[in-house]
């Protein structure tokens, strides 16, 4: 047998670059698949891999927050029990008003995920019926797995600390007021913080 | 005649499971017609701890994501850094990490027989189990230090080398856990009450079955011979001997039937764990943790977990702190959308009997 | 099966037989099951060997540790004095602290089981709390399974014997990814930074040199030392000695990756586009330098970015002091020294050269022409032998055979040279004489390991075939009828306890006179300062304490607005400490003439 063993992978990347625009793939290794598209095509190429290519178990689905490129990134990652192949389709969301389609009529399971990244990311997904809390409850704050939550101003705000730990000193601090060092400004960035 | 229909607050605090989830059924009489799970009692955000701690610290949170289980975390958290990075993991490591996770995974059976036992009613069971459990954990606290959170699996390899004489120990354990193995046979799958009470009850349709995203034992009890460790090896599982039992009743019988053969499996694995480790390193040791950086990128890793496949999302942009780490457990599926619909028709008195036998574990929900 | 199973009603039954069995749990508390060897309880300090460097509150991802003050421990050389405390309700006794640890004090005890009733009683300090800890330890950390890295990058360099053929530089230096791999051993506790006389900020550099922004750790290092790239090459490297890392395995290479840093720089336009300094307008202040050594130099080129004027005066035609006439070629080249004066000059900084202060131009002269001085005239007069026949041909010190070779000119040695000394001029002279194609000896008084030079400079002569006698002691030189050395007699000598705890004292054995052959004799006993320059005025006020000038804390001398620095002030005598005393003199001479500076 001279064939590679990425035959499947690679079918899987030709099928779906063949079939649509702008969709870009690439075979990560063995049994790992990633494409690109752009969000619009999302339920199509969902459910063109459950019916047409095997892929269907949904695994999992996840949300990625580039916060310093303007966008989210949604990562649809589906198993194939036949080819024994696992293909994550990923697609890019603006950040500024995030939305895209509804999948759970494809998987219902989809619904518990989208609720989720709704609920953390704040995405709205076109169409998904389930009741808004689903982990926080009475969260009235911005959806926090956000990148710019800051969860160590979030502590400072919501709980108080024990005290008793005030005399925590630092040595690097300790250290330079016996020596008489003096650390410049734009040095200190180099500092164990 | 129809009943009224009454809500009835199933939780957070019920006999059998592994957490707090609170199920708000409705019934008409004794028969459930709705179900919603409400989760979020044990939620402590990990996900977004992770995002301010580094690499290595990051994987002293990992263990504490699933409680009955914190092995395949541990283990998932380095295979998908050691992936992005391209780090090699000596022979020894893998061996010893096959061996923990299917030392992980009795101790798990062994609490679910607990739990499932415990929420019939027959509590001598839970006595036993948990009993039992605490051999596998003296193992597991001789070679890492800690009973239940064991921070031993670490990117790169293991934390420490076996003890000595620690292969014997766990030997005497197998011998042990081999001969009790009879003894709950008599107790619970011999058990005429048991039986009734499990067969035929919380039925899964084997056509529908991946389709919903159902994983582990209960979609074995549904006749497939689906096992992430022979679809998609990892560790040293392709050099193991091993079976995959299936069932065809898709019922809660079947699924304890699977999980006890698997139990045998477990047992001859580690035997042959024991036998075939090499001798050599087992830590391929990172650089300075303050200073250690993973290069960019992402992988998506699953391990069988003893309630089904667990999976862990990684990404890195580069920097020495994880990007994003996205851990789906199997009670995601289990617990929410799948639990919601087997209950519909169901006895009340059945309600934790079911979940209990889909390995619903809530810390893995919500994190 | 039917609806009535008896089997299987009464199977279960059976369970009954577990009566006759004894339980397999234990009566706690009257009996306790033995705790693993490894297992992770509460936390034990051995609080002499920890040296607070604070790598434990550093990893701890709870923020559960705070490095405190703990009565008993003061902080010092190589210890900040501050030693751990663990909040037990942060702990996850997940012992990251204990893998980092560098000098392993830090463990795990078998103890478990902390109970009280008062609530805010959680933080426990490892080793005061549990003092007989020690007894209990359970997990703990060897330099196997530690994360610290404790072996350094080796550093190439080229072979001893092709080496004695030139002078080209003998250390080959580190590579972008050696050094960089390098610098991730620093775990940035700064403990080095209170040795260096010059409190350089070493963690900041290292740090930047990790990130690979050299350009961010050029510019740290030229805060307070403009001679970064000699120190990289030839410091004495106290910091190194201090370092966390070195109590197990080795010290980080400070000294390299300084090196390595600065000769990121090619030319002296580069260094200054990068350091960028900001150079104040000048402020009408003169400061007039005596000595272009590294002292002067230092002070010379701060005092300029501050506006003043400053004229150095040096006596001989380069600049560099001691660093250019004394350090070999193969250890600090001439280029990597013009490098930096170019720099330095290009600030502003004046020199003129050839100009000696009681000679060429008085001292009093100086002292009305400028505002203040600064004098960092160096050790330049070397010590007499004391034994006969010194004055002969062949017998000459080491440090003015060095200032020749540098000067260009071949000193005619012979082939069989003996060297007396054991301190780094001696090695030098050593090692230049091999390159010069002789055969060498040297002799010192007492053992090897009592030799005051470099051990890296003591190994490099050895690997060239430099021969070393110890405990050897010259008594004459002998030669021939021209006055010109043809041997040298010398004594064995034995190594006597001075009965006082003190070094033993080498004591010549009676009877024991050999003489060797040998065409050169290099004295490098030690040198002592010339301050013949001085008026006598100047010498009223300046107090000389054994060959060395008295300053204060502000290196200001008994003389109202003369400073001094460097080997003639200070005991440690290397290029750092002169480094340092220049940039303190800069900051003293600052508050000294503007008033109204704050601090």
């Amino acid at each position: 047998m001279t064939d590679n063993k990425l035959e499947k992978e690679q079918k899987v990347v030709k099928h779906l670059e063949e079939t649509f625009q702008n969709l870009t793939g690439k075979v990560v290794r063995e049994r790992r698949v990633t494409v690109a598209v752009e969000k619009e095509l999302i339920p199509s190429v969902l459910s063109y891999a459950k019916n047409q290519l095997g892929y269907i178990h949904f695994s999992h689905m996840s949300c990625v927050d580039w916060i310093e490129d303007e966008h989210f990134e949604l990562v649809y990652i589906l198993w194939s029990p036949e080819d024994k192949v696992q293909l994550l389709i990923k697609t890019l969301i603006n950040r500024e008003n995030p939305e895209i389609d509804n999948v759970d009529m494809i998987w219902r399971q989809a619904n518990t995920y989208e609720r989720e990244i709704r609920e953390m990311y704040g995405i709205q997904f076109k169409g998904l019926v389930g009741r808004e809390e689903f982990i926080l409850e009475d969260w009235e704050g911005m959806p926090p797995m956000r990148r710019d939550f800051d969860t160590a101003e979030y502590i400072k705000e919501a709980y108080f600390g024990r005290p008793g730990r005030e005399d925590a000193g630092n040595v690097r601090e300790e250290i330079v007021k016996r020596s008489g060092e003096e650390i410049p400004d734009f040095a200190k960035k180099y500092s164990r913080d | 005649m129809r009943e009224k229909a009454t809500t009835l607050y199933l939780g957070p605090q019920h006999p059998g499971i592994t957490g707090n989830m609170m199920i708000k059924l409705k019934v008409e009489g004794d028969t459930v017609v709705k179900a919603e799970t409400h989760v979020g009692y044990l939620h402590r955000g990990f996900e977004k701890l992770m995002e301010r701690r580094n690499w290595l610290q990051s994987f002293t949170i990992v263990c504490r994501i699933c409680v009955p289980e914190p092995d395949p975390n541990e283990l998932n958290y380095s295979r998908a850094v050691e992936e992005i990075e391209g780090r090699e993991v000596p022979e020894r490591a893998q061996w010893i990490r096959t061996m923990m996770m299917e030392l992980s995974r009795m101790a798990t059976y062994l609490l679910w027989f607990g739990g499932q036992n415990g929420s019939a009613g027959l509590y001598t069971m839970p006595q036993w189990s948990v009993g039992d459990r605490d051999y596998i954990l003296d193992l597991f606290e001789e070679l890492t230090g800690g009973r239940v959170y064991h921070m031993y699996i670490w990117p790169g390899g293991v934390r420490r080398d076996l003890p000595e004489g620690f292969t014997d120990r766990v030997l005497q354990t197998m011998d042990y856990l081999e001969k009790r193995l009879k003894q709950y046979d008599e107790l619970m799958f011999a058990n005429t009450v048991f039986q009734k009470r499990a067969q035929g009850v919380g039925w899964i349709d084997p056509a529908k079955a991946i389709e919903w995203g159902v994983v582990g034992p209960p979609l074995r009890a549904a006749g497939f011979k689906s096992d992430v460790r022979i679809d998609d090896p990892y560790l040293k599982y392709d050099e193991l001997d091993f079976e995959v039992p299936t069932q065809t009743s898709s019922d809660v019988w079947g699924r304890a039937l699977v999980r006890r053969a698997e139990f045998e499996q477990s047992i001859s694995m580690v035997r042959q764990c024991i036998e075939k480790m090499p001798k050599g390193e087992v830590y391929n040791k990172i650089p300075n943790p303050m200073k250690w950086t993973v290069p960019a990128g992402d992988a998506y890793v699953k391990a069988e977990s003893a309630r089904g496949e667990f999976g862990y999302y990684v990404v890195s942009d580069g920097s020495n702190k994880p990007r994003r780490v996205h851990v789906k457990g199997p009670a995601y599926v289990h617990g929410v959308t799948l639990l919601e619909n087997l209950l519909v028709g169901a006895n009340i008195a059945d309600v934790s009997f079911i979940m209990n036998s889909l390995g619903t574990c809530p810390p893995e929900i919500e994190r | 099966m039917a609806f009535f199973d008896i089997k299987g009603l009464v199977t279960p039954f059976t369970a009954l037989k577990q009566f006759g069995k004894a339980p397999h749990t234990v009566t706690f508390p009257q009996k306790q099951k033995e705790t693993a060897e490894r297992y992770r309880g509460l936390h034990y300090n051995d609080l002499e060997k920890c040296i607070g460097c604070g790598n434990c509150s550093t990893i701890c991802m709870n923020e559960a540790i705070d490095m405190i003050h703990v009565e008993g421990v003061e902080g010092g050389k190589g210890d900040s004095g501050l030693r751990p405390r663990v909040d037990n309700g942060r702990c996850c006794w997940c012992a990251l602290c204990v893998e980092v640890c560098p000098t392993g004090s830090l463990n795990l005890t078998k103890d478990y089981i902390y109970v009280t009733p008062d609530a805010d009683a959680f933080l426990w300090t490892p080793g005061v709390s549990n003092p007989d800890g020690k007894d209990d330890i359970s997990f703990h950390s060897d330099v196997d399974t530690s994360l610290g890295m404790y072996n350094r990058v080796p550093m190439p360099e080229l072979d001893g014997q092709e080496r004695v053929k030139s002078f080209a530089e003998v250390m080959l230096y580190y590579s972008e990814e050696e050094a960089r791999y390098e610098a991730t051993r620093c775990i940035s506790c700064g403990l080095c930074t209170e040795v260096c006389p010059d409190h350089m900020h070493i963690p900041e550099y290292i740090n930047a040199i990790a990130q690979g922004n050299d350009e961010d750790a050029i510019r740290i290092i030229y805060d307070n030392n403009p001679l970064g790239e000699l120190c990289g090459k030839v410091c004495t490297r106290r910091c190194e000695d201090v370092c966390a890392m070195q109590v197990r395995g080795d010290a980080v290479a400070i000294r390299w990756l300084k090196e390595y840093a600065v000769s990121r720089a090619e030319t002296s336009d580069i260094i200054r586009e990068i350091v960028n300094p900001e150079i104040k307008e000048p402020n009408g202040y003169k400061v007039g330098i005596i000595g272009a050594g590294p002292a002067g130099l230092t002070a010379g080129y701060y005092l300029a970015l501050k506006g003043f004027d400053v004229t150095i005066y040096e006596a001989n035609s380069h600049a560099g002091g001691m660093t250019m006439y004394g350090i070999p070629k193969y250890r600090l080249p001439i280029e990597s020294l013009d490098k930096q004066i170019d720099y330095m000059k290009s600030i502003g900084v004046k020199i003129q050269f050839n100009t000696t202060v009681g000679k060429d131009i008085t001292f009093d002269e100086i002292y009305k022409k400028h505002d203040a001085v600064f004098v960092g005239v160096g050790f330049q007069k070397p010590y007499r032998l004391g034994i006969e026949g010194e004055d002969a041909k062949g017998a000459f010190p080491a440090v003015n055979m060095l200032f020749d070779v540098n000067n260009g000119k071949t000193p005619d040695i012979g082939d069989k040279v003996v060297v007396i000394g054991g301190g780094n001029v001696a090695i030098d002279g050593a090692r230049v004489s091999r390159r010069l194609g002789a055969e060498v000896t040297i002799m010192y008084r007492r053992r090897v390991q009592d030799m005051p030079a470099d051990w890296e400079e003591i190994e490099g002569a050895e690997h060239e075939g430099v021969v070393i006698m110890p405990q050897t002691i010259p008594v004459e030189i002998i030669t021939d009828d021209n006055n010109k050395v043809t041997g040298i007699k010398y004594l064995k000598a034995e190594m006597v306890d001075d009965g006082k705890g003190g070094r033993p004292r080498p004591v010549p054995i009676e009877g024991s006179e050999t003489i060797m052959e040998v065409t050169s004799v290099i004295g490098a006993i030690g040198q002592e300062a010339d301050y013949s320059f001085f008026t006598e005025e100047a010498m009223k006020q300046i107090e000389i304490n054994r060959g060395r000038m008295v300053v204060d804390e502000n290196q200001m001398t008994g003389m109202k607005g003369v400073f001094a620095g460097g080997d003639a002030v200070n005991r440690t005598a290397d290029a750092i400490s002169a480094i340092a005393d220049g940039y303190r003199a800069c900051k003293a001479i600052e508050k000294f003439l503007i008033k109204d500076i704050k601090d």
